[in-house]
């Protein structure tokens, strides 16, 4: 059944049967599932690519529908990994397909990517793109990059047989990019891009062609026009094992960090508070219905203030006094308080880009 | 005349997706700081190319006819 199932692929003869061979033995990790992974996974299973894992905690929503192919109507609600594996199962039963309905971390990562041959990256934040980055060099995994940006996009293949890795692109850390959520997206977008990723995957395994190592791909679709720009590695930015552990493992035990594209939806919602603890004359103002502010030196005899029990995102003008705020409502058992990276400045750039989109 | 081009957020910026600027006695850094006055881009964080290769942003570099630059902003979306 094997055989026939993969003959039209098996004939061509940069696979052959020893290629098929290398597809059915391959292991690759797929982070994040939604448009992205939503072409990436479909056609690697369909492939035959032995065993996929898929990490991703959120459920479905009906505004991820119109990109997130994969999934049907009456999914929503549902786990994105379980509604993914279903899928693909029901695609190819021959695949094993590891649903892993968990965010990706500092303490989950390096154990996660131990067991896979080569990582893809479907994730929509920058954050986490510096964590599986990290966590890929040091567990010397290859990373399958792809990202979007209204209608364009970019894919590369980072810490491949040594070479550079995300941070030798872009060593900037705070630097943020709207995702789809708040820029807007096409399906047709992600779904390209994803593809493009599959096909590195693909090469990867099979070895043929030439890898997308050193270089990024720019693709513009409207007006098809293509660009690959080189890159070189930089031996000083890769980060060793007690400095990945330092890095993450501090901001998830003590200081919980959240970046700011991710909670724009929450402004002038209920459920949240919205905290400023800078003072009265700083600008930007940032006048939310949810918000409350109390500078940060009067935070401690002001705290009756505020709910323990609250979701709390504190904020300053960028993001350093935050912490600070945070550690506080830690001390004074405050449940969930996170501080907003980059803070007002940030916060307040992409709310201008986001009434401009 | 050199090229530039803008992708992403910084296009977004400038409102175009390339432009002709004259060469003059231009260095990179002049370059980027006409621009940054001009688009009002040092709220953005990204990458420069010199003809198709990325470079660090404060390389010394006197720019040559025809050269291309292209200011390449990380993407998040997914």
């Amino acid at each position: 059944m094997s055989a026939s199932r993969y003959n039209r692929q098996v004939i061509l003869p940069e696979v052959g049967e020893n290629g098929q061979q290398k597809l059915l033995k391959a292991r690759v990790l797929i982070i994040g599932a939604g448009g992205l992974a939503s072409a990436i996974l479909p056609y690697l299973a369909a492939a035959g690519v032995g065993e996929i894992g898929i990490v991703d905690d959120d459920v479905i929503e009906l505004s991820n529908l119109h990109r997130q192919v994969i999934y049907k109507n009456d999914a929503v609600g549902k786990s994105k990994v379980q509604q993914a594996k279903r899928m693909a199962t029901e695609l190819n039963p021959t695949t094993k397909i590891n649903a892993i309905s968990k965010r990706l971390s500092g303490k989950n990562a390096l154990d996660l990517f131990k067991h896979y041959d080569i990582i893809v990256d479907a994730t929509d934040n920058l954050l986490t793109k510096y964590l599986i980055n990290d966590a890929c060099c040091i567990v010397n995994k290859p990373l399958v990059y792809g990202s979007i940006y209204r209608f364009e996009g970019q894919v590369s293949v980072f810490n491949y047989k040594n070479g550079p890795t995300y941070r030798c692109l872009y060593p900037d850390e705070n630097s943020r990019s709207l995702n789809c959520n708040d820029a807007g997206v096409i399906g047709i977008s992600v779904g390209i891009i994803g593809m493009l990723q599959a096909n590195e995957v693909i090469k990867m395994i099979l070895e043929i062609g030439e890898v997308l190592s050193s270089k990024i791909l720019v693709y513009n679709l409207l007006n098809n026009e293509q660009q690959k720009y080189d890159f070189e590695k930089k031996e000083n930015l890769v980060i060793d094992k007690s400095a990945f552990e330092a890095k993450y493992k501090t901001i998830e035990n003590q200081v919980e960090e959240i970046a700011a594209e991710t909670i724009l939806d929450k402004i002038d919602t209920d459920g949240v508070l919205f905290l400023d603890i800078r003072n009265s004359d700083e600008f930007p103002k940032m006048n939310f219905k949810n918000g409350i502010q109390i500078p940060l030196l009067n935070l401690e005899s002001e705290i009756e203030k505020l709910d323990k029990n609250q979701t709390i995102y504190v904020f300053c003008q960028s993001g350093i006094r935050s912490k600070t705020a945070m550690e506080l409502l830690n001390k004074h058992q405050f449940k969930n308080v996170k501080s907003i990276i980059g803070g007002a400045l940030v916060l307040n750039q992409l709310m201008e880009e986001g009434t401009k989109a | 005349m050199i090229e530039v081009k803008y992708f992403g957020a910084v296009a977004d910026k400038t409102n175009c997706p390339t432009e002709k600027v004259p060469l003059g006695d231009l260095s990179l850094e002049q370059l980027l700081s006409d621009l940054d006055k001009k688009y009002q881009l040092n709220t953005l964080s990204f990458s420069i190319a010199i003809n198709q290769k990325i470079v660090p942003k404060t390389t010394d570099y006197e720019l040559k006819s025809n050269d291309i630059i292209a200011l390449l902003p990380p993407f998040a979306g997914g």
